[in-house]
């Protein structure tokens, strides 16, 4: 086949019609927006080569070209949507791409040739079809764009003091002016929730967050929660540039994400954790804790526990008591370039509470790399220490 | 009647065909030829050359739509995928026997019988409103399609008893001189080898190696929106040298030549030498002049030519006679001002389509 330009452009926007179609329903099933971000991926990377690339390169194009041409276009896709943090399953989103390709070639070859008898004489164009097909991609384009901005979760704007709890129960952002004060806590029961720019003040839990996906706390501020200060269970969520301030009570925690196992992995990044029985703890979970500055805890700093998988780098654990970094109960630790200063001797005398700077216990693997400690690293009850 | 073809060769049938395809009833299209059987001109060629493969690929058929074509077809019945993958490879090439056969199918399929008035058209002549050809009567299309203009034979060899043109029925001497370098020569070397003769292949250039008589983008619109925009000097020029011999590259051809050369029975020469026999694989006459109803058409309407060629529109119609009313079209050999590689069947089909195209357009069709 000789395409023209057109040819090409008509035709590939020809064949991605039913695809696109069948990614808006599965958007719509699923409530997910992957499968159209996919699936306009997968069609933009294809218009784009066949302007770029392959008009140049193929006067003609044998049959057997396709298969190439069609691995090349799924690694150009599969590279754009990870660039894109599209969070597309790899499994789905193969088996899309595949069902688009074998489609297409079964129109190209055969579908198109016999509804349009001078489909290969006009290089692949598809005349008035193809003309408004081509007038038709762009106005789709702006109504799925349309429907996603429509679609967006509100943003619902607070200032003042407000007493709570809030209870956030739908996909929103939540967005509070300066000096804005939620009293009591926030409670977050969906998925697609950011809460940015917020202090919230007492409560026994400051933000808690309940079987919910993509939650983002954003520049949050929690202070005199008397048992956590952010609480995450069965969740995924990140957490950028916090402070927690939690009071010397017994047991209080400053952020505490556990039991999410089944879940993405949650992220603590840039906050600073002052005082309470543990700075950041997690509990079989996948969680990454970065930069962040932790200080005057009385039990750890940082803790990786019960089966949880994490990294922990570049934190800064100061004066804590007893831990500075703890990996414990068979989980697996990634601990590298953190600074871990001030530890103190737990008064109970309990030997692996001798103000190490990271500890291993109990079955765990912690995997240290350009740490700086001050009083070292000890692995306990079965608890491995690897230096890389 | 609305339609009339000239020609019931494969161009004519083609047509036919598409002409069908497009909705077009049985007793709406008269053809008007010699032999019922589409292939009886073609056949008989083959036979004499011994051809068993076409040069042609899985789109060399008669069928109006591309898909599906011989390899689909062929996978279909035979149950082997091997067509279809030397098909995405451009390395199929149908036998003679599986393009026959589709001929006999689609011909009996088609009602091109019920449409076949056998008659020959001397003359087609500009009326009111539509063409009328001879006596038979007046219609508002016609296609021309009248083949190829005779075989050609180098004026030297006219009268000599030792030549017979390739596509004519011959045996093979002991040493045979094979004048010509195009697909029918090369096909001939083989066969005069294969049959224990020493064979002396005259020719004064030497053939170019591709696998199809024009390069693949000519026979499409990419390559045609370029051919289509020369001046006519060019063209003329661009079509001479598609004309230039060659057959398809690939061991099939060269192994034998070069183990009959080694063994000293297979030569190359610029002059004829004194063979015993000369086969004349120099094709057909080439250019309007040598049709008579073609070279009347010219004449009587003082229609616009170039050199051999009749100037046709892109879309393969003659354009002095061809408006919103009524269409005289091209296919074939004859065509190849619109279309290079008008003498094959992809070239007949995309005359075939225009027309098509003219007709359902037509506001009184």
């Amino acid at each position: 086949m000789s395409y023209t330009l057109r040819g090409r452009l008509e035709s590939r926007l020809a064949v991605s019609l039913l695809p696109f179609a069948v990614a808006c329903v599965l958007a719509a099933g699923l409530r997910e927006w992957w499968p159209l971000q996919l699936a306009g991926t997968m069609i933009a990377i294809g218009l784009f080569l066949d302007a770029a690339l392959y008009h140049r390169l193929f006067p003609y194009q044998p049959g057997w070209v396709a298969l190439p041409l069609g691995l090349l276009e799924l690694g150009a896709t599969m590279a754009l949507v990870l660039r894109l943090d599209v969070e597309a399953p790899l499994r789905p989103a193969l088996a899309f791409f595949a069902g688009s390709w074998l489609l297409a070639q079964v129109l190209g070859q055969a579908g198109f040739p016999l509804l349009r008898l001078g489909y290969g004489d006009d290089g692949g164009e598809l005349g008035r079809s193809g003309s408004a097909l081509s007038l038709a991609a762009p106005v789709a384009t702006l109504a799925v764009l349309g429907v996603a901005w429509i679609a967006q979760p509100p943003t619902i704007n607070i200032r003042g003091t407000i007493q709570g709890p809030l209870v956030l129960d739908r996909a929103q952002t939540l967005v509070g002016a300066p000096g804005t004060v939620v009293r009591g806590g926030i409670v977050i029961l969906a998925d697609d929730v950011t809460v940015r720019d917020v202090t919230v003040f007492g409560g026994e839990i400051g933000i808690e967050v309940r079987k919910s996906e993509d939650v983002v706390l954003d520049r949050v501020h929690v202070a005199a929660a008397t048992m956590d200060g952010i609480s995450a269970r069965q969740s995924s969520l990140e957490i950028h540039d916090c402070r927690i301030d939690t009071p010397p009570v017994a047991g209080a925690q400053g952020i505490d994400i556990s039991f999410a196992s089944d879940q993405p992995p949650s992220l603590v990044e840039g906050c600073e954790v002052r005082g309470g029985s543990e700075g950041i703890v997690s509990h079989m979970a996948m969680v990454m804790v970065s930069e962040n500055r932790v200080s005057g805890t009385a039990l750890r700093g940082i803790a990786v526990t019960e089966m949880s998988m994490g990294s922990v780098e570049h934190n800064t654990v100061e004066d804590a008591t007893g831990v500075g970094i703890y990996c414990g109960d068979y989980s697996h630790c990634e601990i590298s370039e953190n600074s871990v200063t001030g530890t103190r001797v737990d008064e109970s005398g309990n030997p692996t509470r001798a103000g190490f700077g990271i500890v291993s216990h109990f079955g765990a693997v912690a995997t240290l790399e350009d740490n700086q400690l001050d009083r070292g690293a000890a692995a306990f009850i079965d608890g491995r220490l690897e230096h890389r | 009647m609305r339609c009339a073809i000239v020609g019931a060769g494969l161009g004519g049938f083609v047509a036919y065909a598409t002409l069908r395809h497009g909705g077009l009833e049985p007793g709406e299209i008269a053809v008007f030829g010699h032999d019922p059987d589409p292939a009886s001109a073609w056949r008989p060629r083959a036979e004499a050359i011994r051809q068993r493969l076409m040069r042609s690929e899985s789109d060399g058929h008669c069928y109006p739509t591309s898909f599906p074509g011989l390899a689909a077809r062929e996978a279909a019945r035979t149950g082997s995928l091997t067509p279809l993958l030397r098909s995405v490879a451009d390395r199929y090439r149908p036998s003679v026997g599986e393009f026959l056969r589709h001929v006999d199918l689609l011909r009996a399929r088609s009602g091109w019988d019920e449409s076949f008035l056998p008659a020959n058209v001397e003359s087609v002549r500009s009326v009111d409103g539509g063409f009328e050809l001879d006596d038979h009567g007046s219609f508002r299309h016609v296609l021309l399609a009248p083949g190829h203009p005779g075989l050609a034979l180098p004026p030297e060899l006219a009268g000599d008893s030792r030549a017979v043109h390739a596509y004519e029925p011959h045996e093979y001497a002991d040493r045979v001189a094979i004048v010509g370098a195009g697909m029918a020569a090369a096909t001939e070397w083989l066969n005069a080898l294969a049959a224990g003769a020493e064979v002396v292949s005259v020719r004064r250039r030497e053939p170019a190696r591709r696998p199809l008589n024009v390069a693949r983008p000519l026979f499409s619109k990419r390559g045609l929106a370029g051919f289509h925009a020369t001046k006519p000097v060019e063209r003329a020029q661009l079509l001479k040298s598609f004309a230039a011999p060659s057959y398809p590259p690939g061991r099939s051809w060269d192994a034998p030549l070069a183990a009959a050369a080694s063994e000293g029975r297979f030569r190359v020469t610029a002059e004829l030498n004194g063979s015993e026999q000369v086969i004349c694989a120099t094709g057909f006459h080439r250019g309007f002049q040598h049709d008579a109803l073609l070279r009347r058409l010219v004449e009587e309407h003082g229609l616009e030519t170039h050199e051999r060629w009749l100037v046709l529109d892109p879309d393969s119609t003659v354009p002095a006679l061809t408006d919103a009313t009524r269409t005289l079209s091209l296919a074939g050999v004859s065509a190849q001002w619109a279309y290079p590689a008008g003498d094959t069947l992809v070239g007949m089909k995309f005359a075939a389509r225009r027309f098509l195209g003219k007709v359902g357009a037509c506001p009184t069709r």
